[in-house]
């Protein structure tokens, strides 16, 4: 017994020394990407470009000191006829394993995005070392690779710059190909992914409103950016959002900033028609006031609300019938709604669903709530007798 | 368990029969003393024989009575004997002389020796004893009985605070050496005839004095009756320190863990008295051993019981996270830099990762050196002598914290790692649990190196296995969190008011389960102080 005891033991810590360490790698041999492009090249094969860190260079100035450091970041490029070949004749320049676990940001060249996403997107879902969190982005005008390479004064790591930038705006950042992925599966809805663009200078770069997408995830034309806010609102994935509005006569502006973002759409189907109503609700407080309005009178208030809400009405049924009438893409998931309350509809809908979506009837209706005026009634700059009571 | 004892008592009885023959000289016949002093002295310093410290002194008085006294140089009260013994016998003599006394014995017994505690034995044996275990021997001419008298006297510590257990609030007395002292700094905390001290010889030469002590009714029977039998079956040369009769009586010897609670806090053993526990009192070392002893028990400090609960609770918490800390965090920074840097922050990682860049070990073999420096150091500052202590921590900090990071052979963060583990280890109230969980902390670390987190869980699933097959004198060892014990969880979770504290350990305490009696809440009175 105890002999066979032993001997078990033996076996069992044989184990560790047998099968251990086969995936240890120490993290001064990896070579850690951040950023990831991908751009089309000639022959039907594509180029991927990656943006390393250059571990020595980030560091804390702790043995530095002078701050005569160089970059701290580094391009690779490789090309090949998938990702994966293309990853292998990246690795042969590099002295460190390329690891793809931090990997925040994937840009796709705008060139790339109209030919089509469809064969280059299975690798992102398929391989574990690659993880879903990670922000898509379309870079207009410029290759992925020209991305890149741009430095920004603010982000050690460009490429973390531009992952901030779209959380800036109120979208939920790292999110954008995991949703991407979504939309593109599922009935009903389109894909959509953000734009960034590089500015003049080419000294950085700007979140310039989404790319739409469609069902063949090709890339079929741009939102620009407060058309964005109009539609990340509508499919409910905004958190802030800063509405300006001039008052009716023309006495001035106001600034609200909203949270609590919430929305509604209610299909319809009558007969033939099929109408869609969709509210916009938020709450928010009033943030700048150019107008003469004293604010702590509850009548000012409704007024303010009213033409806050004006405004989103425009806004938002502008973008739907820009998208409804020039796209024909529905990429806010009316089918989506549709689907869910009326689902033996839908069945015959679904088939020619981006026809029907053109002559969907849209109908906007936005209610917010000022909570707060802030510290002061009036604007503090005015004298008694201007200030409207 | 039960069989072997019963085997063991036979032998033991057998080997002490022939051990006591052999002692004594052929020329004393059964080791029986003779009515002739002569020859009772012969035989006494022939057993002597070469112990210079065994004083032989002969008195006659009044030219009529011989008396021989025999003690040990050193351990009885010399003035005492001076002045109330060997003077007025040897001055004054007999007061009314001898003639009307039926025994010599009997008169100095009854009349001259003014002692409190006096006995009269028959055996050379008993008497030897009593001679070694510091009493005066009377022998008188004419007697078969030598008179034993108990004036010790011998050196010892004067009471002082505890440097293992320190407080800021509490009684700052300790354990002394001195078995009586110990004792008494028990009963003075709990005068009730209830508190019952068996005592008991344990070891063939060194003879110590052992001492259970409980409150009969609150202690649990069968514990008593283990912690006894364990105790008296121990068979052993000499007993120097607690440590060996509670390597004789722990339930589990090759665990990492202590079964059995020490303390040098007179407090704290009558606390675990009160709860039902057993505790044993050794002569000659100021640990006192507690059975049965839980896993919690060695994670609470004495002081939680006399700060603010509220406080207490809060520095409880701080402690179990520290706990886990000193045993987990340098093998999770291994496995997670090594195996998943996935789950790093990005922003973290790239910090890490620049403080690794040209390190030239691989992160485990980093880990291992700084935790063997680490415990180096501990244990150099813990044997040397005070003032080199100090300096070889001075150096020690220096060499591993600073030097090894500029010259690039250690990265930054594993000397944050390892003395954020060090500091997290000393958060142990009971010395002892921290070495179980410092010593865990090694193959943790393998284990972390070779298979990373699946690693690290098998490593804490087979400590909390095993954890939970503990027992300590039956008591379960994670009781009563397992098996849980809703009532039990006021004094391990959080600590409850005093007053809320109304029963205890159920596992542990014998037949009153009731500690106070409920409703005892503190507060203002209903109305306010007119009524």
């Amino acid at each position: 017994m105890s002999r066979n005891k032993t001997l078990f033991m033996i076996m069992v810590i044989a184990l560790f020394f047998l099968s251990g360490c086969w995936d240890r790698k120490e993290l001064n041999d990896l070579a850690i990407e951040l950023g990831w492009g991908l751009d089309k090249e000639k022959n039907n094969q594509i180029r991927i470009t990656a943006q390393f860190i250059i571990p020595s260079n980030v560091g804390t100035s702790q043995t530095g000191g002078g701050g005569g450091k160089g970059k701290s970041f580094f391009i690779e490029t490789g090309t090949g006829k998938d990702t994966l070949e293309a990853v292998q004749k990246m690795q042969t320049k590099l002295s460190r394993e390329v690891f793809r676990g931090h990997r925040r940001v994937i840009l796709l060249g705008e060139k790339l995005a109209k030919q089509g996403l469809a064969p280059i997107l299975d690798t992102y879902s398929r391989d574990p070392e690659i993880r879903l969190r990670a922000d898509a982005l379309i870079v207009k005008g410029h290759t992925a690779k020209q991305f890149l390479e741009a430095s920004y004064p603010l982000e050690s790591i460009p490429a973390l710059g531009a992952l901030k930038e779209h959380m800036q705006i109120g979208g939920m950042g790292d999110t954008s190909l995991l949703n991407f992925l979504k939309a593109a599966t599922s009935e009903g809805i389109n894909p959509t992914l953000p734009v960034i663009n590089l500015t003049g200078s080419s000294k950085g770069f700007e979140v310039t409103g989404i790319g739409i997408f469609n069902k063949n995830l090709q890339l079929i034309g741009f939102l620009n950016p407060s058309e964005q806010k109009m539609f990340l609102w509508i499919i409910d994935r905004l958190n802030q959002h800063i509405l300006t509005a001039n008052m009716p006569q023309g006495t001035g502006n106001a600034g609200l900033f909203l949270t609590k973002l919430n929305r509604k759409i209610k299909p319809s189907i009558q007969g033939r028609t099929i109408k869609c109503d969709i509210v916009l609700s938020g709450e928010g407080v009033i943030r700048e006031n150019n107008t003469k309005l004293d604010l702590t009178q509850a009548k000012n208030l409704t007024l303010l609300e009213h033409v806050f809400e004006k405004a989103t009405e425009n806004q938002a049924s502008q973008t739907l019938k820009r998208v409804q009438t020039q796209y024909g893409t529905d990429i806010f998931g009316i089918g989506e709604a549709i689907h869910q309350k009326y689902p033996s509809q839908w069945k015959g809908l679904k088939k020619n669903w981006d026809k029907q979506f053109r002559e969907v009837q849209m109908s906007v209706h936005a209610s917010l709530v000022i909570r707060r005026v802030g510290l002061t009634g009036p604007s503090m700059q005015l004298n008694n007798s201007d200030i409207k009571k | 368990m039960m069989k072997t004892f019963r085997k063991i008592k036979p032998l033991k009885k057998a080997i002490q029969e022939l051990e006591r023959s052999s002692e004594l000289p052929p020329n004393v016949q059964d080791g029986v003393l003779h009515t002739s002093l002569t020859e009772n002295e012969q035989a006494l310093k022939q057993i002597f024989e070469n112990c210079s410290d065994i004083v032989f002194r002969t008195i006659i008085i009044n030219e009529q009575a011989k008396m021989l006294l025999v003690y040990v140089d050193g351990l009885v009260e010399m003035k005492t004997l001076d002045q109330v013994l060997i003077k007025p016998m040897m001055f004054e003599g007999m007061p009314n002389g001898l003639k009307d006394a039926g025994s010599v014995g009997k008169i100095v017994q009854d009349r001259l020796i003014a002692f409190s505690k006096v006995d009269a034995y028959s055996t050379i044996h008993e008497v030897i004893q009593g001679i070694l275990k510091a009493n005066l021997a009377v022998l008188v001419e004419g007697e078969s009985q030598a008179l034993l008298a108990d004036i010790k006297g011998f050196e010892k510590r004067s009471i002082e605070e505890p440097s293992a257990e320190l407080v800021v609030r509490g009684p700052r007395d300790g354990f002394t050496e001195t078995l009586r002292v110990n004792t008494n700094l028990v009963r003075r905390r709990i005068r009730s005839p209830r508190l019952k001290m068996e005592s008991a010889s344990i070891g063939d030469l060194s003879q110590t004095d052992v001492v259970i002590a409980y409150i009969e009714g609150i202690v649990q029977d069968p514990v008593l009756e283990e912690v006894r039998q364990r105790v008296l079956r121990i068979q052993i040369d000499g007993v120097l320190e607690s440590a060996f009769i509670e390597e004789f009586i722990e339930d589990m010897p090759f665990s990492p863990f202590p079964q059995i609670q020490n303390t040098e806090r007179p407090d704290v053993v009558c606390a675990s008295l009160l709860e039902g526990k057993v505790a044993i009192f050794v002569d000659n070392t100021p640990f006192v051993l507690i059975a049965p002893m839980t896993f919690w028990t060695g994670v609470l400090a004495a002081e939680d019981y006399y700060e603010r609960a509220l406080y207490t609770t809060f520095i409880r918490w701080i402690r179990f996270v520290l706990i886990n800390i000193s045993l987990f965090l340098p093998s999770l920074y291994v496995a997670i830099t090594t195996y998943h840097p996935q789950l790093i922050p990005t922003s973290l990682l790239i910090s890490v990762a620049a403080a690794r860049e040209g390190i030239p070990f691989p992160a485990v073999v980093e880990a291992l050196m700084m935790e063997f420096l680490f415990e180096g150091l501990r244990e150099a500052g813990v044997r040397l002598p005070k003032p080199i202590g100090s300096a070889v921590s001075i150096v020690g900090a220096l060499v591993i914290g600073q030097a090894a990071v500029e010259a690039g052979i250690i990265s930054a963060p594993m000397v944050i790692i390892v003395a954020t583990t060090g500091i997290a280890s000393f958060s142990f109230p009971r010395y002892n649990l921290g070495t179980a969980y410092r010593m865990l902390r090694f193959p943790m670390l393998f284990l972390a190196g070779m298979l990373g987190l699946y690693g690290v869980a098998c490593g804490a699933l087979a400590i909390i296995i095993h954890l939970t097959n503990i027992r300590s004198f039956g008591i379960p060892y994670l009781s009563p969190i397992a098996p849980q014990i809703p009532r039990g969880l006021k004094d391990v979770l959080i600590r409850s008011p005093r007053w809320n504290m109304t029963h205890r350990p159920k596992l542990i305490v014998g037949e009153e389960k009731e500690r106070i009696p409920e409703g005892q809440q503190p507060g203002p009175r209903k109305g306010g102080l007119n009524e």
